[in-house]
């Protein structure tokens, strides 16, 4: 599949692998310093989502990028609200714990493709009877008709 | 959706193409404007008004004297300045509609400063926590910290073991204290209504958009789905973020869950309104199954964190189902066992009971649909309320009904919409859920209700009939005036009880020393729970809140308090109780007493010989039971 820019898909990849480790190091400020509540609020509240969402090996389509903006903080929340979950019911929360199954689920999930939601990858119709061809394919104009 | 048939590469290349004079991108920027021009340009004047009502904001924000609620509220404590920022934010958002398609960054900006503007106040101004059940919540997050973990099987009075049934919500809370490195939610929990508004709203628009091409119609679903949203539901709760949960799951099934074939003549843009958008495209089989377990996450959190959004759910995919296009018995399956799943295992207590009372409460709809315990407000501004509110959801009712009639082809694509705002009125008919089952059922039909509120008022851009000119003249006039008056309901609905929503600091503190007075296992008597801290440390003690009943039971209890009291406490166990002003504001904004009834209470109390006054300020008064003395 070609890549047209492949640089910046590979950075924006490890932004955000890099970005649940980043904020598990803000955690070293002060208590309740904005340097530390804004990075830890960010990736908590986005980064689960988008690394389940972005990486799409096509590129995000236009009306597919509002929805991995609007679905990124839901979804992320989810997954954070069932990590604490677990973690509370276990008797066993620690922050570092937490913060670190969160960096290693969004660490994974950045490097794998996207979750083919087909807004994101095509947007396009399937008729009745056919198969996605491997989820990847480009939709070409006026295909949506 | 996206914009059919837009080729991947359109972007900047669009606007020279289409040649629109003025045409702004995306990001609202003015394109190839300099000078005298760019200060004439809908962009700038976009900016000139948002800074307008921004500077006036600003400027009546330290003016709002909140230390001194009377009985209207915030509303006779907001300065002029403040109304007048609203009606420009106002005024300003009806301008950025007609460049909506081209600009939507701007009517954005505005919904979210309206949103701000709105909601924001209490967060920078308050020192306490906002709202009774919040503070309450905070008390949750608290003890879950203090604990490490959950009981789900231990007994705690009041119905307080629920919290630790459906611990969701509260974990990812008391996991983000320990995050932000806070001694607790109090330090952030007065944002959660701008919070939970900024994440709503995306996810309001993805629905939206699924229904309708024209931008100006979503923008104003937005906007008035802002200021319809009165009913509180949106403090730092497992509701409110459950709320959102739900809105995630519609968002995704009606975009994602179309089935092949399904659209039939909604295919044919003869048969849809002109403002309305294709029906999205059919997936297949294997692609909504990839979308049930994207859903997962979100559908285990909702059932993890509250008990009615999930039936909510499960009742909003069922009417999806009676839709061909919606069909997803699987979808509706996964729900449902997960839920079951949930209530049979940590929720088993609860559920067990709730289903115990479903036989008394089934088919009473006018007992369940009756909002709270007792009878009507009592006081001008409490009546101001209940006034606002009825002419709130008459106001917007009418509004969508009218649009459903009126725009048959837009109800037709939309049916989905109008389903899932349909869908929460049977609950009246199971159970009244401590009175709020009006507010929820309202609250999870608002999506719905809004989109087709804009409808009636937004008519569709294009048509050249004369019909069609005279609509588009009077939606010219009824569009601005009809969201100021929304405007002018929701404050009321919103902030004209405040007197019970904030408490000083000096009563917050009254309230701790009461409950850390007391020995382990006392119990605590109040006139009502609605007031700050009313649950502090509340595995510690059990509570009595006694004008929670019905209003014949409070009259017969006014005739002689101290001996009502004294007759409901169980012999030797050691009990206080505290009256605070805000549950003064309480009782009569819940029309639990007759006017004058708190003080009353108050001075029978006081005078006596079965109570001691332990402490008396303007902050409240807490008395010991004593039973032994005279009686």
């Amino acid at each position: 599949m070609a890549h047209p820019r492949p640089i910046p898909r590979v950075q924006r990849r490890a932004a955000l692998a890099a970005s649940g480790w980043i904020a598990l190091a803000a955690t070293a400020f002060p208590g309740g310093s904005p340097l530390r509540w804004i990075p830890v609020l960010a990736f908590v509240t986005l980064g689960p989502g988008l690394a389940l969402l972005f990486p799409q090996p096509g590129g995000l389509r236009p009306g597919a990028r509002l929805e991995a903006l609007a679905l990124a903080a839901p979804v992320s929340l989810s997954v954070a609200t069932l990590a604490a979950t677990a973690l509370f019911l276990a008797g066993s929360f620690s922050l570092v714990v937490f913060l670190v199954s969160l960096a290693v689920f969004v660490s994974v999930a950045a490097v794998l493709p996207g979750v083919p939601l087909p807004a994101a990858t095509r947007g396009a119709v399937e008729r009745e009877g056919t198969r996605p061809s491997g989820g990847f394919r480009k939709r070409r104009p006026g295909e949506a008709r | 959706m996206p914009s059919p048939a837009t080729p991947r590469d359109a972007g900047g290349r669009e606007t020279g193409k289409r040649g629109v004079p003025g045409r702004e991108s995306g990001g609202g920027a003015v394109t190839r404007r300099t000078g005298p021009a760019a200060l004439r340009s809908p962009a700038a004047l976009n900016l000139a008004v948002l800074l307008l009502a921004a500077a006036l904001w600003l400027r009546a924000l330290p003016s709002i004297d909140f230390r001194s609620i009377e009985e209207f509220g915030l509303l006779d404590r907001f300065p002029l300045g403040f109304y007048a920022a609203l009606a420009v934010l106002t005024f300003g958002f009806v301008l950025t509609l007609r460049r909506a398609g081209t600009a939507p960054l701007w009517p954005a900006t505005y919904c979210a400063a309206m949103l701000v503007a709105l909601k924001a106040p209490p967060a920078i101004l308050y020192d306490t926590v906002r709202y009774a059940w919040a503070s309450k919540h905070d008390a949750i997050i608290s003890r879950l910290l203090a604990e490490g973990t959950v009981h789900p099987g231990r007994e705690l009075s009041g119905g307080m073991s629920a919290y630790d049934q459906w611990p969701g919500f509260f974990s990812l809370d008391a996991a983000l204290v320990r995050a932000f490195g806070v001694d607790g939610a109090a330090s952030f929990i007065n944002w959660a209504p701008v919070a939970l508004g900024l994440l709503t709203a995306p996810v309001l628009i993805l629905v939206y958009r699924t229904f309708s091409d024209d931008w100006r119609l979503v923008w104003t679903g937005v906007w008035i789905f802002q200021l319809a949203n009165w009913v509180g539901q949106d403090y730092l709760s497992p509701q409110g973020f459950s709320y959102l949960l739900h809105l995630t799951v519609l968002a995704v099934v009606v975009r994602h869950f179309v089935l092949p074939g399904s659209a039939g003549a909604l295919r044919d843009r003869s048969e849809l309104d002109p403002a309305a958008a294709a029906v999205p495209p059919p997936t297949t089989t294997r692609q909504r199954a990839v979308a049930v377990l994207f859903l997962l996450p979100v559908v285990a959190t909702i059932n993890a964190s509250h008990q009615l959004t999930p039936v909510m759910l499960c009742t909003t995919l069922f009417v999806l189902c009676l839709t061909r296009r919606y069909r997803n018995l699987g979808l509706l399956a996964t729900t449902g066992l997960i839920m079951l799943v949930w209530n049979l295992t940590m929720g088993r207590a609860l559920f067990l009971d709730t289903l115990g009372t479903l036989r008394e409460k089934a088919g009473d709809l006018l007992g369940n649909s009756r909002p709270g315990f007792a009878g009507d407000p009592t006081g001008p501004g409490p009546e101001l309320v209940g006034s606002a509110n009825v002419l709130m959801v008459l106001a917007l009712g009418g509004l969508a009904a009218a649009a459903v009639l009126l725009r048959r082809k837009l109800a037709r694509s939309a049916l989905p919409l109008v389903l899932a705002a349909a869908a929460p009125l049977p609950m009246f008919a199971l159970n009244d859920y401590g009175g709020e089952m009006i507010f929820r059922v309202y609250l999870f039909g608002l999506p719905g209700a809004a989109f087709f509120a804009a409808a009636a008022l937004v008519p569709a851009a294009g048509a050249a009939s004369r019909a069609a000119t005279i609509a588009r003249r009077t939606a010219a006039v009824a569009l601005p005036v009809t969201l100021v008056a929304m405007l002018a309901g929701f404050l009321p609905s919103y902030y004209g009880k405040e007197g019970m929503h904030y408490a000083p600091p000096g009563e917050t503190a009254l309230t701790r020393r009461a409950f850390d007075r007391a020995p382990e296992g006392a119990l605590i008597l109040a006139a009502t729970g609605a007031f700050a801290d009313s649950y502090y440390r509340y595995d510690h003690y059990e509570r009595w809140f006694f004008t929670e009943q019905e209003v014949d039971e409070n009259l017969r209890m006014l005739k002689d308090p101290a001996g009502y009291l004294a007759g409901g406490i169980p012999a030797g166990k050691p009990a206080y109780v505290i009256l605070t002003p805000t549950q003064g504001e309480a009782v009569i904004g819940e029309g639990y007493l007759p006017e004058g009834g708190f003080d009353s209470l108050r001075q029978a109390l006081k005078r006596s010989p079965l109570f001691a006054v332990v402490e008396e300020s303007p902050h409240g008064l807490v008395l010991r039971y004593r039973p032994t003395t005279g009686g």
